[in-house]
């Protein structure tokens, strides 16, 4: 817990959650298999669940937990989109570089994560299927500069052929980190670089530490 | 009761008292006495009486229930009780007494019993508050040890206290957490060694404090009981939805798909049972592995595209009970991390994105006309029986196996009452052959035999009556010498000629 939210004891331990969001048939599972299969031996790839996904990363003297969870992606599953983004760190916007209608798709998704999570959240977007560079629909110079545009980093990659897999995770997290130093000394203590409704929890910490004084009083009494 | 009407006759004439028979009956009039403490009714019209008062109380609170607005309102009126029951922690904390007195003074559980009850654990409160001691210290020095105990008692009591809404208590509990977090993550204990977590101890500590505050905590409001019944209502009405109509990429075909499945609702019901948010965040898991294998046995990819469809089916299929209470226990109790990372977070968060769909179903989650689906939901129409859907139907898939069966033993059938007819064919044929070589040996000897025998058997009957014939001549020969011994040398060269 205190490694999700908060700077306290563990310096340089993080543990972050990344979202995949996309439509369905982007690749969002292979990208996750693949990005398994470098864990594990190709034979038990089958055995292995492709929806969430925990992976230890090293980065420096970081080490960075990642929670990498799938989402469905059909459209009739689009409204149960902030359950599952809430509270994450990251976002990967994948689209099929061969599917115009997945990239308009991504634009949604980075207006809605955008809207919930305000600037708290890294987002890349993410042009999958590299490997079918001669079907290309999506022109890259112009998600490119749509990546710009909204702030977010863009990556291309192929789960087929394991391009930019391992870039791109370790990528999110680097970034990650940074947003999260920055957070810090922007608010310059403990404070939650993930939600939104900090207003509230803070002032009842207040009286939380009153409650803890009540506590003391209390014991004292008895 | 005549009779005894006619005694109190007389004892009240006796008695002299000024009461007019018509006063002691019952005020409905139905001719029975009444009582005072019954509001001058006789037995049975009080009960009467009573059921009628409790419709007209359970009618207005589901109005209130059901009125929008009447909620929004409610809404704000708790939001307010917020900061007066704030300033109460902050007021009357100082002494603990005084302030569980007057907090805990009206609050009634919804069963009606109050509150206030008495510290007598229950036997699961009791085995956990020991395992919760023993823990602690096994695992940490006695300083820790009495100064989280010390906490998690005073927070148990307050829980049991303070009669607040959920969503404010479930906010005084986060907040405990993370005070309770941090003031471990300070401590030196922690600092200088690794071998214990302070998220094991908090662990510790929200499990305990979700076994001795269930009572207080799980289903807190007759409201939420209401909103877990009109859930399994909405379900019932859903019942139609199969896994069909989910596009669900499971293959009912395979019979170990199908029992991963049962697994997977049997893990899902399970729910209910543990107290412990840890052990109910179990089942949610196990389930959701049980879903994985009957996904991977249908040879479907493993996704959460494909995964969340065949939650919904288990909760439509399942329907488990309490499972809105069961949710939110957990998402207001739970430590942030259980829920919001690792595996358990990403299930319990797929089961809360499942509830939300299928609360928010309508036709166009499920592609189909709006007055379709609303016929089907009402039961105005049975939607029609498509492969699809009749393929995750378990009867029919247990009648199609039966049937499949059947034919395979048809032609077990067939192909045995072939082989007895050949082996029959062949068995006359043998029968024939048989017959034809006992023909041979009932001609056997045959007349040439026969003929041929009948002269061995005459030629040795004639040969046995020579001899016999020869012996009696010699016979008579020898016989013959003592009466004409001359005649020797004739009688011997006689039978040489002959």
């Amino acid at each position: 817990m205190e490694r999700a939210t908060t700077s306290a004891s563990s310096e340089g331990e993080f543990r972050f959650k990344v979202v995949l969001l996309g439509e369905g048939a982007v690749g969002k599972s292979s990208l996750m298999l693949r990005y398994v299969e470098d864990k594990f031996s190709p034979r038990h790839v089958s055995t292995i669940q492709a929806s969430f996904l925990s992976k230890r990363l090293d980065l420096g003297d970081n080490h960075v937990d990642l929670d990498i969870w799938d989402t469905a992606g059909q459209e009739k599953y689009h409204a149960l989109g902030p359950i599952y983004y809430r509270g994450s760190h990251g976002a990967l916007l994948i689209y099929d570089i061969t599917d115009k209608r997945s990239f308009e798709k991504v634009k949604i998704w980075v207006r809605e994560l955008q809207r919930a999570l305000g600037e708290t959240a890294v987002l890349i977007v993410v042009g999958n299927k590299l490997d079918l560079e001669s079907e290309r629909t999506v022109d890259r110079t112009e998600a490119i500069q749509y990546a710009k545009s909204v702030n977010a980093e863009y990556v291309e990659t192929s789960a087929k052929e394991n391009l930019g897999l391992a870039d791109l995770f370790e990528k999110i997290s680097s970034l990650m980190i940074d947003k999260w130093e920055k957070t810090r000394e922007i608010s310059g203590r403990t404070s939650q670089n993930s939600s939104s409704s900090n207003g509230s929890r803070r002032g009842i910490q207040l009286v939380d530490e009153q409650n803890d004084a009540a506590q003391r009083t209390g014991k004292c009494c008895k | 009761m005549s009779t005894s009407e006619s005694d109190l006759l007389e004892e009240d004439r006796k008695l002299r008292v000024q009461i007019n028979e018509k006063d002691l009956l019952c005020i409905n009039g139905c001719g029975f006495y009444g009582t005072p403490q019954w509001g001058n009714r006789c037995s049975k019209c009080w009960r009467a009486h009573q059921i009628a008062e409790k419709r007209n109380i359970d009618y207005a609170r589901n109005r209130t229930l059901l009125a929008f607005d009447r909620f929004e309102e409610k809404r704000k009126l708790s939001s307010d009780s917020r900061s007066l029951t704030l300033r109460n922690i902050i007021k009357k904390s100082p002494s603990m007494f005084t302030s569980s007195e007057s907090t805990s003074e009206l609050r009634a559980s919804p069963n009606g019993t109050p509150s206030r009850h008495g510290r007598a654990l229950s036997p699961d409160s009791s085995s956990a508050r020991v395992a919760f001691t023993d823990w602690l210290v096994g695992n940490v020095p006695t300083p820790v040890v009495q100064e989280v105990t010390k906490m998690t008692k005073f927070a148990e009591h307050k829980i049991h206290e303070f009669d607040i809404a959920a969503d404010d208590m479930s906010e005084l509990v986060q907040n405990f957490y993370q005070h309770l977090n941090d003031r471990l993550n300070h401590n030196k204990f922690f600092q200088n060694q690794e071998s214990v977590e302070v998220q094991s101890v908090m662990e510790e500590v929200e499990r305990y404090l979700s076994v001795v505050t269930y009572n207080r905590l799980f289903c807190p409001t007759a409201d939420e009981e209401v909103g877990d019944l009109s859930l399994q209502e909405r379900i019932r009405s859903l019942n139609w939805v199969t896994a069909g109509f989910l596009e669900t990429k499971l293959d009912f075909k395979r019979a170990a798909v199908r029992d991963s499945l049962d697994e997977a609702l049997t893990e899902c019901l399970s729910i209910n049972s543990p107290r412990k948010i840890d052990e109910k965040l179990g089942c949610i898991v196990r389930c959701c592995h049980r879903i994985f294998d009957a996904l991977r046995n249908s040879a479907a990819p493993t996704s959460a595209d494909e995964f969340l469809p065949v939650l919904i089916y288990i909760l439509l299929k399942g329907n488990p009970p309490l499972l809105m209470s069961n949710v939110k226990y957990i998402s207001r109790y739970a430590l942030p991390h259980r829920i919001m990372s690792g595996e358990s977070g990403y299930f319990f968060t797929n089961l809360s994105c499942a509830l939300q769909f299928v609360q928010d179903m309508n036709h166009d989650s499920l592609k189909m006309a709006q007055t379709e689906f609303e016929a089907y939901t009402s039961g105005q129409i049975q939607p029609p029986p498509s492969a699809a859907n009749c393929g995750c139907n378990q009867a029919i898939a247990s009648m199609e196996q039966s049937l499949s069966h059947l034919e395979k033993l048809e032609l077990e059938q067939k192909k045995l009452a072939d082989e007895m007819e050949a082996l029959g064919k062949t068995v006359a044929k043998m029968e024939e052959e048989i017959e034809s070589s006992y023909g041979f040996l009932d001609d056997y000897p045959t007349k040439e035999l026969q003929d041929l025998l009948e002269k061995v058997d005459e030629e040795e009957k004639k040969t046995f009556q020579v001899c016999n014939l020869t012996a009696q001549f010699q016979k008579k020969k020898n016989e013959a010498p003592s009466q004409v011994p001359n005649n020797d040398a004739v009688e011997s060269q006689g039978p040489k000629e002959q």
